[in-house]
């Protein structure tokens, strides 16, 4: 069953979170386990299983990246593979850019500032990426879906940037 | 077995009976077990009235004592009297010795659960554990006046797979039926009642003996979600009075080695003073070095809080990484619930009340607190809340993943993802030609396998031969409500199958926990029978009441010839139940029958589980849709 179907939500990438989130538990409450906690097990078993897929359909739609993957997905398209090779040389070298520019933080005169500022370029360019999909996963056609797909792939770099900013952060913020 | 009676299609079943259910805190130090009655949770006492019973086992020579009984026994038997087993089950030999250098055991047999060498033969932990299970549930059901449905176990928040499953066989061996794990931090929220007209984040700030643990709950509409846990097994307060041992030592000019009797005294003293520093200012320690050699020792708040504060700012930094993971800001928490006996601690209230700028609620005894969520929530399990509200959303502590090339791992499911869960993964070969895969399951958050923890091993063999990277094998971890994994391989082309459960590597196998239950029983193959006849008997009366709620409730989504098939197969079941007491296969004709029934309600089941989904947001009837 389509998650979007499955929580009586539109298709759209645009999506309530609270709606989401309130069709999510009222969902769970019908369907987990603990409701069944005194039932036959063939009942038990039937909970787990439809409990998880809730649990499943939940997380996809609640994280933007990972509804868009989803959506794509279920639109036919294929993502490319984690390890599949880049073509965007130029993206590549702005990567590389960004990453010597954390790696250069604890030598910073200023790290506070430097923090805040590296914080600031990722988020920007993050939001400009972001505003692209959202378009393109509007415009909805094979040739939009593809790009998007990059895009996607692309605002994964981001995430894994941000998470390494946050770690720096932390080493040096903790006494 | 009481007669089972069967309704009239169509009409409501079973009148509302109420069961019997109780919560158990199973403790490293101590346990306790509590019950609903007459609308309130509380603690259940034993006959000398103390609610508390020392998790202590002792193994003597024609006797098993618990508790109290147990307890005397611990200095002057320590081999064969078992303190603390939570910190044992459900680990490796090595990972015991490495954590727990000093324990006065003998481990013996299998270096992946290892048992006790006692002078009872060799002992599990899960033993142990099930020995305080059977005392607690003897008590309550003195208590109560009845047998129990089953009971709420709670477990630490950072309990891993291998803990919680033996957790699960303990209470197997003590002949419990466990309605769910359940976290101690999601108790101890519970017991708050912090479901009835509240909205927010909740951090649960448990401090005991010897961990402590930190879960951030998010609360809406009566749903308990846990958005994150964190803490350090390995921090308690037990470390508080290290500390102010090692204090006392260096002001009286002590050197180590020092004799086991002055630890032990040292020890004692340490724990009064804390305890005594919590009400008042100041405390004198008057220790006994030798024949007309005593010593007295001032120690003030002040000093304390100095030693004790890089303990408590410890805690709160694993706060802060729970409140980043969970993805929410200080500001956002709503309550903080203290449990734990250390969370008396004045300078633990105060620091904890600085961090979340709010004040801790600590109006329940903290060690009573989680016992009292657990009942809370057993009474709700068992049905006799049939118009609750509450549901609670566990997340799973750890990351779950399986080996690739280089000893490195790939997570398949993140730590703090809601259970229960099932996510699939697919891999390939390394080589031409491999037609045999190993699989290794691991725990843990680091990129190396070596520093995860290893919690099965298993083969997938049979892959038809094909060039490196061509064969695409299908990995799906499945982990149910109690936290407890699953794990098969499938190549997909070929459709070779492996399948484990993630048991035998650190816990025990299903062959051991049945020669263990014979062991325990002094008829034992008859015992056995008869309890394995009971649990049929049990599951029976349950498919029937099932069955019979659903037919009255949806039998209109079936045809006349399948509601009678079904009726049909009840009715058999019913006959084989009922006239067992005689039948030397009733065991397996029970199960036969039931397994029949499953049979004939499996599309209807599932029918009326979509049905009742689609209905709970749109508001209609099953009927109608």
């Amino acid at each position: 069953m389509n998650y979007f179907d499955l929580f009586s939500l539109p298709h759209s990438f645009e999506l309530d979170l609270a709606q989401l989130s309130a069709a999510f538990q009222t969902l769970q409450k019908t369907a987990h386990p603990d409701k069944f906690a005194h039932a036959s097990s063939q009942e038990q078993m039937l909970a787990v299983q439809k409990s998880a897929t809730i649990n499943d359909a939940y997380q996809t739609l609640k994280n933007p990246l990972k509804r868009a993957e989803y959506m794509l997905q279920q639109r036919g398209t294929d993502m490319p593979s984690e390890q599949a090779s880049f073509q965007d040389t130029m993206f590549l070298m702005r990567q590389m850019e960004l990453h010597e520019m954390l790696e250069e933080l604890p030598h910073a005169d200023d790290i506070d500032g430097a923090v805040n500022e590296a914080n600031e370029v990722l988020d920007s360019e993050y939001q400009t990426l972001f505003c692209q999909l959202q378009q393109l996963i509007q415009d909805n056609n094979q040739a939009s879906d593809k790009i998007a797909c990059e895009i996607v792939r692309k605002l994964k770099f981001y995430q894994k940037l941000q998470l390494e900013l946050e770690r720096i952060e932390e080493q040096l913020f903790d006494d | 077995m009481a007669l089972l009676q069967i309704a009239e299609p169509g009409q409501s079943t079973v009148p509302h009976e109420h069961r019997l259910a109780a919560g158990i805190d199973l403790g490293t130090t101590n346990s306790l077990i509590a019950s609903v009655k007459s609308g309130l949770a509380e603690t259940l006492y034993d006959d000398e009235n103390r609610d508390i019973l020392p998790s202590v086992v002792s193994y003597q020579a024609n006797e098993i004592l618990v508790g109290y009984q147990a307890k005397e026994f611990s200095i002057s038997d320590p081999e064969n009297t078992i303190v603390s087993a939570k910190r044992l089950i459900g680990r490796s030999q090595a990972d015991i010795e490495k954590k727990y250098p000093n324990l006065p055991y003998q481990f013996v047999g299998n270096k992946n659960h290892p048992d006790i060498q006692t002078r009872q033969g060799p002992i599990n932990p899960v033993q142990v554990s099930s020995e305080i299970l059977k005392s607690l549930t003897k008590r309550a059901e003195k208590s109560l006046g009845g047998e129990l449905t089953g009971v709420v176990i709670t477990v630490p928040a950072y309990f891993d797979d291998a803990q919680r499953q033996s957790t699960k066989d303990a209470a197997k061996l003590a002949g419990v039926e466990v309605l769910r794990l359940l976290n101690e931090p999601t108790a101890a929220a519970v017991a708050y009642g912090l479901d009835s007209n509240q909205e927010g984040v909740i951090a649960v700030y448990d401090l005991g003996g010897g961990t402590f643990d930190i879960s951030i709950l998010r609360l809406n509409k009566g749903v308990f979600e846990v958005l994150a846990t964190g803490g350090d097994s390995a921090l308690g307060g037990d470390d508080f009075d290290l500390l102010i041992v090692e204090h006392i030592v260096e002001k009286a000019g002590l050197t180590r080695p020092l004799s086991i009797n002055l630890e032990r005294q040292l020890l004692q003293q340490a724990c009064f003073a804390k305890e005594q520093l919590s009400n008042q200012n100041s405390v004198s320690i008057n220790l006994a070095l030798a024949e007309n050699n005593n010593v007295t020792i001032e120690i003030n708040k002040e000093t304390f809080n100095t030693l004790a504060k890089p303990l408590v700012s410890k805690t709160l930094r694993a706060c802060k990484r729970a409140i980043k993971d969970a993805g929410v800001t200080i500001d956002e928490v709503l309550e903080v619930v203290m449990v734990g006996g250390s969370t008396r601690v004045p300078l633990v209230r105060s620091e904890v009340e600085k961090y979340f700028k709010r004040t801790p609620l600590t109006s329940i005894d903290p060690d009573k607190v989680v016992a009292i969520g657990a009942a809370i929530q057993a009474d709700i399990l068992a049905g006799n809340k049939p118009d609750s509200d509450i549901l609670l959303l566990d997340v799973i502590p750890l990351s779950l993943g399986i080996e690739t090339m280089g000893g490195l791992v790939e997570k398949i499911i993140p730590r703090n993802t809601t259970i229960p869960v099932a996510k699939a993964q697919e891999f390939t070969t390394f080589k031409d030609g491999q037609t045999a895969m190993a699989i290794h399951v691991l725990q843990g958050e680091r990129e190396l396998v070596e520093d995860c923890r290893s919690l099965a091993r298993f083969e997938l063999r049979g892959i038809p031969a094909m060039t490196a990277g061509a064969a695409h094998i299908r990995v799906t971890f499945k982990v149910d409500a109690d936290g407890l994994l699953e794990v098969t391989a499938m190549e997909k082309s070929s459709k070779v199958a492996a399948h484990i459960e993630v048991k035998p590597a650190f816990g025990l196998d299903d062959t051991q926990i049945t020669q263990m239950l014979k062991d325990s029983m002094s008829n034992a193959e008859q015992d056995m029978q008869a309890r394995m006849l009971k649990e049929q008997q049990v599951e029976a009366k349950r498919v029937l009441e099932s069955v019979q709620a659903a037919l009255a409730a949806d039998g209109g989504l079936l045809t006349e010839q399948e509601r009678n098939d079904i009726s049909n197969a009840l009715f058999q079941l019913v006959e084989i139940a009922q006239n067992s007491d005689q039948n030397p296969t009733a065991i397996k004709d029970i199960e036969t029958a039931i397994e029949h029934v499953d049979k004939l309600t499996a599309n209807f089941a599932e029918l009326r589980m979509d049905a009742s989904i689609r209905q709970a947001l749109s508001g209609q009837k099953v009927d109608e849709i």
